[in-house]
């Protein structure tokens, strides 16, 4: 009996041990959603907002850009880009980009977007640099 | 060694045997090492906020801290009798005394929620302030493990009706002891750094 | 081989050695576009050979775990798979699923494709590594679902055993998990949070329970330790890697607008992720130690060493190095996450696909390994591929740093561009450690159709 390992024990606690770090985690998540509420702004939320996340979706900026830090690392983070270039700044800047691209330098494509779609797109913006996310990023730049 | 008592010898010789499964022992030590890292975020926390958390130290409750202190501890010396009769082959002791454990668990639980009633009811969370988030994140990941020592010990007290253990075969039973007294060995440095130290 | 139907993993290696290539192709073009930012613009622009090259990293990583785990229930239960010609239509539907897809990304603008495939009936696609549209995602489910029906059937046929059961958790978890990627709620903080629960629980929870069962049958079948000793130490490693990794998604719930607690639950529970890893480095190299055989397959232990290694050091030390919520909070979203991106799937999910594939197809084309002149070219390719990917790690880690300290550290931070620009020549060097990766994969391919005298089982 000395030194005993054994694999049913081993394996009891494998599933015993994985249940119980799954339902602390269902009860942090849980405690997670009763306080969101009072940090994502969901108050917020206008079709305007829901019409420029879909923009942002179906055009899959995240495959270049960050949000909140979470994306591709290719062009700047735009959580707070409103913060940077302002309402009219960002849309200037989204339909000013030449359809071949800047010689020699990264490019963003051009989307050709109604002035509807580009106010819903800066609504979105402003409703995520709304969210209160911790201070991040650290400074404007992003 | 020496041949200086037979006590020692005897007591060198119980050393060598870890009791209990090697595999619940890596649980532990895994469960030991997270708590060991959330309790040096809360001491070095502290240090940086010490009024703040001597404040809201005031808030708890220590005297339903020290009767869940004294629940635990209770616990645990009857899950040892409960392994010492599982040595002399008493098998009425042991499930009588794991049944004991668990119903001292039970207690803890109990108090536990009337302490957080109160806090809950007051409309404190884990994002209330930092002291708080230690509070409610320390005591309740210790309090799920509370819970998770009783569902340990009801198979225990299952098997041990089947009379699975015994002196022959105390793996088991040691086992779920070795975890029991580490929930319990948590709560005592738990209590002491969140409720009294100041 | 041991069970006729287990022929059907080699269709699933080979359509996982075919995608891994183009991964890599596709990840030279994104490279060289870190650089010439105009370079195939406006043809690919960068978002979209990054969906290709992410995409196809994801789907080759499933072809592979797929034909493994075809290859290994058989022979851990003991029986025939319960339908060979299921598994056989399944390979087809995926492989033309996923060919369509990545046609449809490279030939139609997103948009249109999004509105082409239904994007407007469950708005779905967009979202990082889950940018495929409808249809494929709902292929991936029922190509999931019917495997693990074929998987389990199997198993409940014949023997149970512990690695099997691991395997089978893993997959369904991979499967239980991949339904988040379906909701999509209009609340950003809400959709990135469920964003995780697929893709935090696939790489740092389930998948490393598929990584755990593979690395301990091969290690059972070459070293010849027994089972016993190999399947419990897997259930400890695989206990310590969930009751980290599942808190541990916390890390990912710092700055997206979720309560300030994550960043201590996060930090705390994540800081124990690299246990398991290096759990499985230390379980590889003993196991290897204690061999009681001489395998013939050589490089298949070699990989299986590696992939412990790698894990510990991508997945591990380079997880490691920006979790704790106060270094993250400088490093967020910057080249540090690409640089533990890249070290940590190719040292825990491409390795250990690489050696399971080492492992089997010897078998499965008829020989317990391959020849000596083979297994040499493999073992070159095997250190030329990991040598170049510390390479880009530590490049793009030098570019990480550079640029957290000239964005978001420096008394003066600049512009996203402009510290771009200052770090061009880490990029350029990245890009020559990836052309070196692609020499070592050419090298990797050419093992396959060298001959020579194969090697006899001793």
């Amino acid at each position: 009996m000395s030194g005993a390992f054994t694999k049913s024990m081993a394996r009891n606690i494998f599933y015993g041990g994985t249940v119980f770090f799954f339902l602390l985690f269902l009860a942090l998540s849980f405690d997670t959603h009763s306080q969101l509420p009072k940090r994502d702004m969901r108050q917020n939320i206008t079709p305007q907002v829901i019409e420029g996340k879909k923009l942002w979706e179906v055009n899959n900026c995240i495959g270049c850009h960050t949000l909140m830090g979470e994306g591709a690392y290719f062009a700047p983070e735009l959580g707070n880009v409103i913060v940077r270039y302002g309402d009219e700044g960002v849309k200037a800047f989204i339909k000013s980009r030449p359809k071949d691209g800047i010689p020699g330098r990264r490019s963003m494509p051009q989307f050709n977007f109604t002035d509807e779609q580009l106010n819903a797109i800066v609504a979105f913006l402003k409703h995520v640099n709304s969210i209160n996310d911790a201070n991040w990023p650290p400074n404007d730049q992003g | 060694m020496s041949e200086s008592s037979p006590i020692t010898n005897q007591a060198a010789a119980s050393t060598k045997r870890l009791p209990g499964d090697l595999a619940i022992w890596f649980f532990i030590m895994a469960e030991m090492v997270a708590f060991a890292v959330f309790f040096s975020a809360y001491a070095f926390t502290r240090a940086g906020h010490v009024e703040m958390f001597n404040l809201y130290q005031q808030t708890l409750d220590r005297n339903l801290g020290a009767l869940n202190t004294v629940l635990l501890i209770t616990g645990s010396w009857f899950i040892v009798l409960a392994v010492q009769a599982a040595h002399r082959d008493d098998q009425k002791a042991i499930s009588r005394n794991i049944l004991l454990g668990f119903l001292c668990g039970g207690g803890f639980l109990a108090v536990k929620i009337i302490e957080y009633s109160a806090k809950f009811g007051a409309g404190i969370s884990m994002s209330t302030n930092t002291f708080y988030m230690f509070y409610i994140s320390l005591t309740f990941f210790h309090f799920m493990h509370v819970i998770l020592g009783m569902v340990i010990l009801a198979v225990l007290w299952f098997q041990s009706r089947k009379g699975v253990y015994g002196s022959h075969d105390a793996n088991g039973l040691e086992s779920g002891a070795a975890y029991w007294h580490m929930v319990d060995l948590l709560w005592i440095v738990l209590f002491p750094l969140v409720y009294v130290m100041r | 081989m041991q069970f006729k139907s287990q022929a059907v993993a080699k269709p699933y290696f080979i359509a996982a050695i075919g995608l891994f290539v183009g991964q890599i192709l596709f990840g030279l073009i994104l490279g060289l576009q870190y650089v010439l930012g105009d370079f195939l613009f406006p043809a690919i622009p960068f978002n979209v050979a990054r969906m290709v090259h992410t995409n196809l990293l994801i789907v080759w990583l499933l072809f592979g775990f797929m034909g493994g785990a075809y290859f290994m229930i058989p022979e851990e239960s003991e029986t025939e798979l319960f339908s060979p010609k299921l598994a056989l239509a399944m390979f087809w539907i995926f492989l033309v699923a996923g060919a369509l897809t990545i046609v449809g990304y490279l030939t139609v603008p997103y948009a249109t494709l999004a509105a082409m495939t239904g994007n407007n009936l469950i708005e779905t696609m967009g979202r990082e590594f889950l940018e495929q549209p409808l249809p494929t995602k709902l292929g991936i489910v029922v190509v999931a679902l019917a495997f693990l029906f074929n998987l389990t059937m199997t198993m409940l046929k014949g023997k149970k055993t512990a690695i099997a059961m691991v395997l089978m958790i893993g997959l369904w978890g991979l499967a239980v998990f991949f339904l988040f990627s379906f909701y999509n709620p209009v609340n950003v903080v809400l959709d990135k949070f469920f964003w995780w629960w697929t893709v935090h629980l696939w790489v740092e929870g389930v998948w490393e329970l598929i990584l755990g069962s593979f690395l301990a049958f091969v290690l059972i079948k070459t070293t010849g330790v027994d089972r016993e000793v190999i399947e419990k130490w897997l259930y400890v490693i695989v206990t310590l890697t969930l009751i980290s990794g599942i808190i541990g998604t916390g890390h990912h719930y710092f700055w997206i607008g979720t309560p300030e607690y994550w960043q201590w639950w996060g930090s705390i529970f994540s800081a124990l992720e690299p246990i398991p890893f290096f759990g499985m480095t230390v379980f590889a190299f003993n196991m290897v130690n204690r061999r009681r055989r001489e395998h013939p397959n050589k490089a298949a232990v070699l990989w299986a060493l590696g992939t412990g290694v790698m894990s510990f050091l991508g997945a591990g030390v380079w997880g490691f190095l920006h979790t704790l919520a106060p270094v993250n909070y400088y490093t967020h979203g910057t080249q540090i996450t690409a640089a533990h991106g890249h070290m940590a799937f190719y040292g825990a999910y491409a390795m250990v696909n690489l050696m399971m594939i080492s492992y089997a197809m010897p078998i499965l084309r008829g020989r317990a390994a391959n020849s000596n002149k083979s297994q040499v070219l493999e073992m070159w390719s095997f250190w030329l591929m990991t040598i170049a990917m510390v390479f880009i790690t530590l490049f793009l880690t030098a570019a990480g740093i550079l640029q957290v300290w000239l964005q978001r550290v420096s008394d003066t931070p600049l512009p996203f561009m402009v510290a771009q620009e200052k770090i061009q020549l880490f990029y350029w060097m990245r890009e020559w450690a990836g052309v070196a990766f692609l020499i070592g994969l050419i090298v990797y391919i050419t093992s396959f159709f060298v001959g020579g005298e194969e090697e006899k089982a001793k």
